[in-house]
């Protein structure tokens, strides 16, 4: 049980900034996920939180107390990487007795197969515990990993793209239980990944990270339904978030010749250049409606179809259901659902709904 | 015309059957995508098309020419790999325009053929710069630059995009199906992301062990899986799959999951075309062919919602049924939380039964 805080934290690895004055707070028992790209600082940060780095400034507080100068064994958490390091000689069992069998922590053996014979049931790996872990599929060494952080009921649990190695199917598999396994824990779980369907699916929380800062934190809901900025608009949904420059003149959104869609306004809206971020299924295919569009691409994915569309010099995506029938440089009419449109200033790239 | 064809095309790496009588055209100008998981013999199979690996038996024809015994260089055969093998000290110009020195072309041909095809890739303001300025998209544009400048014949990629995140890796989704629009080359693509496959291809092929279990349109193996490898393959979330027991009454066929206590209602042709098999039936459903109701209705039945999955254009609900889970997509925010009665319906248009033992599709279809 921890609740976790870093306050201002900055971090530099010789010339390059690899963290700007971070701030978060995660709550007990809660699901946070750390969802940003390749160098956006989010292994940085976790590893800062673990205690394998130091801060260039800031503080990292674990249940109040200030833990910024401690050494990684003194802070109590749990660490599953991407690369599953367990020891290859040695049976499941083993693996998992090994965290509790450090010379710091005396534990009798009785609770040692006590403590283990849980964690299996919880991961459904007790048909594994003899087995030698080079004998394991990629998903059951990624359970044994999670049950060796288990074990030793840490404080926290941190996670480092523990699904990313893993095939399709196992990738989803593992992700409704590490969240379940959460859920019964009740344990402060940090999560990081670069994958927005796992921070969506997973998080209670979803702190999105740009090169080094942070952009937003919120639900998954928030987070989706209204982003503080183009930046995370495009970091979640797939289909991204079509990002449209244009202007409010009179009550339509001018996106280009002969691209405009019905949209109230709003304070401060009209007379300036904005961009429109509509989501692909808030865009509708419909007879009738007033804007005309080529369809210059279909991706059909089985559940819905993915239309690429050309119009007014835009390229916009739209998701339609798999049974409507439509063909490549076909001339389709178009409208969008302007009470879910997003509008952000086209400098600033912030949203005007977060002061931009 | 590039036509590719397999004729009865046999592998094995010492006792393990890599390729196991695969048959297969690929017809000019088709984008063919080989989906299957790692060690199903899918790159292996592009390899020995490329040149790159002999076969054991069997004939690889390009073009109408056999050509399983030729050298890879006479095979007129461009091939991208997922690590991009760019000369890192070579520019960008340099590396595209390599292929086309190494073969003698003048100069001039080269100039031009390099700014076209970087043109057609949007790299052509990245020309004067070396590889390791440029981001990993860009490195993979350039990848499929340089085999694309010999203007061969057909080309070959392998997860050509598997080592990009997520989000450069939809860009450059679209990007190639641009591109194969574009040029219409004969393509052949690996990958084991079904996403890619859906996305990309004309027709996907899935392999296993070896063994090609179904060639068609990525509406039709999406909508028809031959049997339950398909099936849990193609499509995310992936189909729901439970032993069921079929039974009678009321006029009306009751599809029963293990330890639930109500069955879901199918029409009574059902049982006239299981026939009086009696053999164990394995039932598939998708997400989205689930119905999920907050009050009790006609049709439906009990369960109750677990985890809930917010993606944002939708929800995925985990529904206790019986002794299981099954999963089902509604609209965002439509069950309020964990432990919510729900009542579902398994729409019987869209669902599926296999063969329990073999897996194999019973071709049901109500």
């Amino acid at each position: 049980m921890a609740h976790i805080e870093l306050r201002g934290v900055s971090k530099a690895f010789g010339a390059a900034q690899a963290l700007r004055d971070v701030s978060l707070d995660i709550a007990d028992g809660q699901f946070f996920v750390l969802l940003g790209e390749t160098g956006a600082g989010k292994t940085t940060t976790l590893r800062l939180i673990a205690g394998l780095e130091r801060p260039s400034a800031g503080q990292v507080l674990i249940d109040g107390q200030d833990v910024t100068g401690w050494g990684a064994a003194e802070r109590d958490v749990a660490l599953v990487l991407q690369q599953y390091s367990l020891y290859p000689r040695y049976t499941v069992r083993q693996n998992l007795e090994f965290p509790l069998k450090s010379p710091i922590r005396s534990i009798p053996a009785a609770e040692i197969a006590e403590r283990i014979a849980k964690v299996a049931g919880t991961l459904r790996i007790e048909h594994l515990l003899d087995r030698k872990t080079d004998k394991l599929s990629g998903g059951e060494m990624q359970r044994v990993s999670i049950g060796r952080a288990i074990v030793r009921t840490p404080k926290v649990f941190l996670m480092d793209e523990p699904l990313s190695a893993l095939d399709a199917k196992l990738r989803e598999t593992l992700r409704v239980e590490l969240k379940d396994l959460q859920m019964n824990l009740g344990e402060t779980f940090l999560f990081v990944t670069h994958d927005q369907i796992e921070a969506m699916s997973m998080g209670d929380r979803i702190g999105v990270l740009n090169k080094g800062a942070v952009a937003q934190v919120g639900t998954p809901h928030q987070i989706y339904n209204d982003p503080v900025n183009t930046f995370v608009a495009r970091a979640v949904g797939t289909p991204a978030m079509n990002l449209l420059p244009g202007t409010l003149q009179g009550g339509r959104a001018v996106l280009g010749a002969g691209l405009t869609f019905a949209h109230p306004g709003g304070p401060g809206a009209e007379a300036r250049a904005l961009i429109f971020g509509v989501r692909p299924e808030d865009l509708h295919l419909e007879p009738g409606a007033a804007t005309e569009a080529q369809v210059t691409d279909i991706e059909n994915h089985g559940v819905e179809k993915i239309v690429t569309l050309s119009a007014g010099g835009q390229i916009l995506r739209a998701t339609v259901p798999v049974t409507m029938r439509v063909a490549r440089q076909e001339q389709v009419r178009l409208d969008w659902n302007a009470a879910r449109v997003a509008l952000f200033d086209a400098v600033s790239g912030r949203s005007l709904r977060h002061g931009g | 015309m590039t036509q590719i064809e397999l004729r009865n095309i046999h592998k094995r790496f010492g006792p393990v059957h890599v390729i196991n009588d695969v048959n297969l055209t690929v017809a000019d100008r088709e984008f063919v995508v080989f989906l299957g998981q790692s060690g199903c013999g899918k790159t292996t199979t592009l390899r020995a098309i490329a040149g790159l690996e002999t076969i054991d038996s069997g004939e690889i024809l390009i073009g109408g020419v056999p050509v399983q015994d030729t050298r890879p260089e006479s095979r007129d055969i461009a091939f991208v790999f997922q690590s991009f093998a760019l000369y890192p000290h070579l520019t960008v110009y340099e590396n595209m325009a390599f292929p086309l020195r190494a073969v003698g072309t003048p100069k001039q041909q080269i100039d031009q053929t390099v700014r076209r095809v970087a043109a057609v890739l949007q790299i052509a303001g990245l020309l004067g710069r070396r590889p390791s300025a440029l981001s990993g998209g860009d490195l993979q544009r350039v990848a499929i630059g340089r085999a694309l400048v010999r203007n061969p014949k057909a080309i070959l990629m392998d997860e050509p995009i598997g080592s990009l995140d997520a989000k450069l890796r939809e860009e450059m989704r679209v990007e190639l199906k641009r591109l194969h629009v574009e040029q219409g080359s004969t393509t052949i693509y690996v990958t084991h992301d079904q996403i890619e496959a859906m996305a990309l291809a004309d027709r996907i092929v899935v392999m296993h062990a070896g063994v090609l279990q179904q060639v068609g349109t990525p509406e039709a193996v999406y909508a028809n899986p031959v049997n339950l490898f398909v099936a849990q393959f193609v499509g995310s979330p992936v189909m729901n799959v439970a032993d069921v027991v079929v039974s009678g009454a009321d006029g009306a066929a009751r599809v029963t999951l293990p330890g639930a206590a109500e069955g879901f209602v199918f029409p009574a042709a059902l049982i006239d075309q299981l026939g009086a098999a009696g053999r164990p039936l394995t039932l598939g459903i998708r997400p989205e062919a689930l119905e999920v109701a907050l009050a009790p209705a006609e049709g439906f039945i009990a369960a109750e919602a677990h985890i809930i999955e917010p993606l944002g254009s939708h929800d995925i609900i985990d529904l206790q049924l019986g002794s299981g889970m099954i999963r089902a997509r509604t609209r965002s925010g439509f069950a309020p939380g964990p432990g919510t009665p729900v009542w579902v319906r398994a729409d019987p248009g869209r669902a599926h039964f296999f063969d329990a033992g073999n897996g194999n599709s019973l071709g049901i279809r109500l």
